[in-house]
């Protein structure tokens, strides 16, 4: 059973909960579905120089990149790789083309396939029976989990052929979202991805948070509440975490980042740099902000739009005069 | 905001847009893929689909307009246009996989003469020469959405004798092998819409059939772009050049900024 984490407030740095909890040899989840990607936390899992990772996120785009570049993975789960403006992921297409850093093993599903195998691993089911992906080559080419993976057989409820996928399990998951207490009771709105399926199958999960709020104002809105806190072993305080992504309603993608990437990391030689620029040669988040420059992220805030409130209701008493 | 004006003669860009749009019916509730099907299916809001409702496949509903084109399917903008917000499972599970959107939108890479299509891999899958971006949503739109409409620049390379991957299925190896590998009945990809016309498939062999040319192109000329040997409808049509409306509607209120027609993004697509 997955391990319960205690009440305690469990902030810390970024750099001690990625050293404390994500080891060589880890299946880490990635959290977000190109909203919220956690940035800051896979930056740091690179200076920190992690090994033989199984990465297992919905879509990867340049953050998966950079993992794969950094020769953080032996093993990819997702599916999609590609720089959202669009072009493709230059190291990513390098590892699979040509082995470098390293070859790279791939797990792929479509993305409502790769959806069902996160939830039916938070639900610990056996497998979860499906209409898609029949006939595609996905059935064909499966890759690292053998026959753990997927399956045709017929229904026996009379629906004919149904693809059966198997639940995958994740060591360590990072999400970056936009509020959490100090327990990791974390927050997100805006487009959700199947990122509470994923982190459900997680041992450990990671929050980093845009802002640290008071656990009272949690319960001023908990359907807001994407995991509870007694599944989450550390908490990171982390503005502006997800950048060159976004965070709904903190700010905006930032596309010019997105095609200054593409544009240098075409070469081996120009994501070697890249990765020194901004990654290894700032020490943490704050240096990869000022290095980025104020007026850049000005720029990226952009105006608020603020969500009525609604009432939960008191329910105090029993109604009675 | 430049270039606006509706003279300018439609680019074939701006025809595969028009076109595909027009394929879209009032009322209906779209999922649109990344690329393409954003321009297209905002075409058809603005112009003849008020009422159409836009499904996202990272969890959003959509039945307004959002306040700029979104780039990609999960733009911060559509947000303010969504009056769901929800998950995987609200759209690609609930609605797609549940049979309660009518139309599904996506771009292609390359496709072959069923319409299944590849975008994972150029070569062998364990050793690409060209890897690809994979499915996303693709395969799902392909698998379950009970009409779905195809987006394709011309090039012989995207249209080629057989693909190393299907990423999305198609009609399969036609005839009844879609029903036979378990896909839901009566689905499949019913149109593709190129920068040079339309095609659609054939009801029995399911087999891609040129059904319509925009005005000035040749069946050569679209025979040249495809490496088997194409089947013509013996009822080709011409397609109707975008009314000035139309291209105002696109000019101005869809893409005033050239994102997608005028290459204002930088874009190197799959």
């Amino acid at each position: 059973m997955p391990p319960s984490f205690s009440d305690k407030d469990k902030r810390m740095t970024m750099e001690e909960a990625v050293s404390r909890f994500v080891r060589d040899g880890d299946v880490l989840y990635l959290g977000g579905f190109l909203h919220g990607e956690p940035y800051a936390a896979a930056h740091e899992i690179i200076r920190q120089g992690k090994r033989d990772l199984t990465l297992s996120t919905a879509a990867g785009t340049l953050l998966v990149d950079q993992l794969i570049g950094a020769g953080c993975v032996r093993r990819l789960i997702t599916s999609y790789c590609w720089n959202p403006i669009p072009a493709p992921t230059h190291a990513f297409r390098r590892a699979v083309e040509r082995g470098i850093p390293h070859p790279l093993e791939l797990e792929e599903y479509s993305l409502l396939g790769l959806s069902l195998a996160y939830f039916a691993g938070a639900l610990n089911l056996p497998f979860v029976a499906t209409k898609t992906m029949l006939g595609s080559s996905y059935l064909e080419k499966q890759g690292f989990l053998g026959d753990r993976k997927l399956r045709v057989m017929d229904s026996p409820f009379g629906d004919g052929p149904v693809c059966l996928i198997a639940p995958l399990r994740h060591d360590v998951g990072i999400v970056q979202l936009q509020r959490s207490d100090p327990r990791g009771n974390g927050q997100a709105w805006g487009l959700l991805g199947p990122t509470k399926y994923g982190l459900q199958c997680c041992d450990r999960v990671i929050v980093c948070a845009e802002e640290i709020v008071e656990e009272d104002k949690i319960r001023t809105d908990p359907n807001r509440t994407l995991i509870p806190g007694f599944r989450c072993c550390a908490v990171v305080e982390e503005p502006w975490g997800a950048h060159p992504s976004y965070i709904q309603g903190y700010y905006d993608r930032d596309w010019r980042f997105a095609a200054e990437y593409e544009r240098e990391t075409r070469t081996e030689g120009g994501f070697k740099q890249f990765l020194k620029k901004w990654i290894l040669k700032t020490k943490n988040r704050k240096e990869y902000l000022k290095l980025l420059g104020k007026d850049r992220l000005t720029a990226l805030r952009g105006g608020r739009r603020v969500s009525s409130s609604v009432s939960y209701g008191l329910y105090e008493g029993f109604g009675e005069p | 905001m430049d270039g606006v004006a509706s003279d300018r003669k439609p680019s074939d860009r701006e025809r595969m847009v028009v076109a595909a749009g027009r394929l879209i019916r009032d009322g209906e509730r779209v999922f649109v893929g990344t690329y393409w099907p954003i321009p297209a299916a905002l075409f058809a809001k603005r112009s003849h689909t008020p009422r159409s409702v836009l499904l996202f496949e990272g969890g959003l509903v959509c039945s307004a307009l959002p306040p700029r084109i979104p780039l990609i399917a999960s733009d911060p903008t559509l947000l303010a246009a969504s009056e769901l917000a929800g998950d995987v499972f609200d759209t690609l599970g609930a609605l797609l996989h549940g049979g309660r959107a009518d139309v599904g939108m996506l771009s292609a890479h390359s496709v072959d003469r069923y319409g299944n299509i590849n975008t994972t891999c150029i070569g062998p899958y364990e050793s690409p020469n060209v890897r690809l971006a994979g499915s996303g949503g693709a395969c799902d739109f392909g698998s379950l959405a009970p009409r779905l409409i195809l987006m394709m620049e011309h090039d012989p390379r995207r249209f080629p004798h057989r693909i190393d991957f299907i990423t999305t299925p198609g009609h399969l190896g036609g005839g009844e092998t879609r029903l036979q590998a378990g896909l839901p009945p009566r689905r499949g990809p019913d149109q593709v819409v190129t920068t040079l016309g339309l095609f659609g498939f054939d009801p029995e062999s399911r087999e891609m059939v040129l059904e319509g040319v925009y005005p000035g192109v040749t069946v050569e000329e679209v025979r040249r772009e495809i490496q088997w040997s194409l089947r013509v409808s013996p009822y080709l049509v011409e397609i109707p050049e975008p009314t000035e409306e139309e291209l105002r509607i696109l000019r101005e209120e869809v893409d005033p900024y050239g994102m997608f027609l005028r290459d204002r993004r930088i874009s190197s697509t799959p």
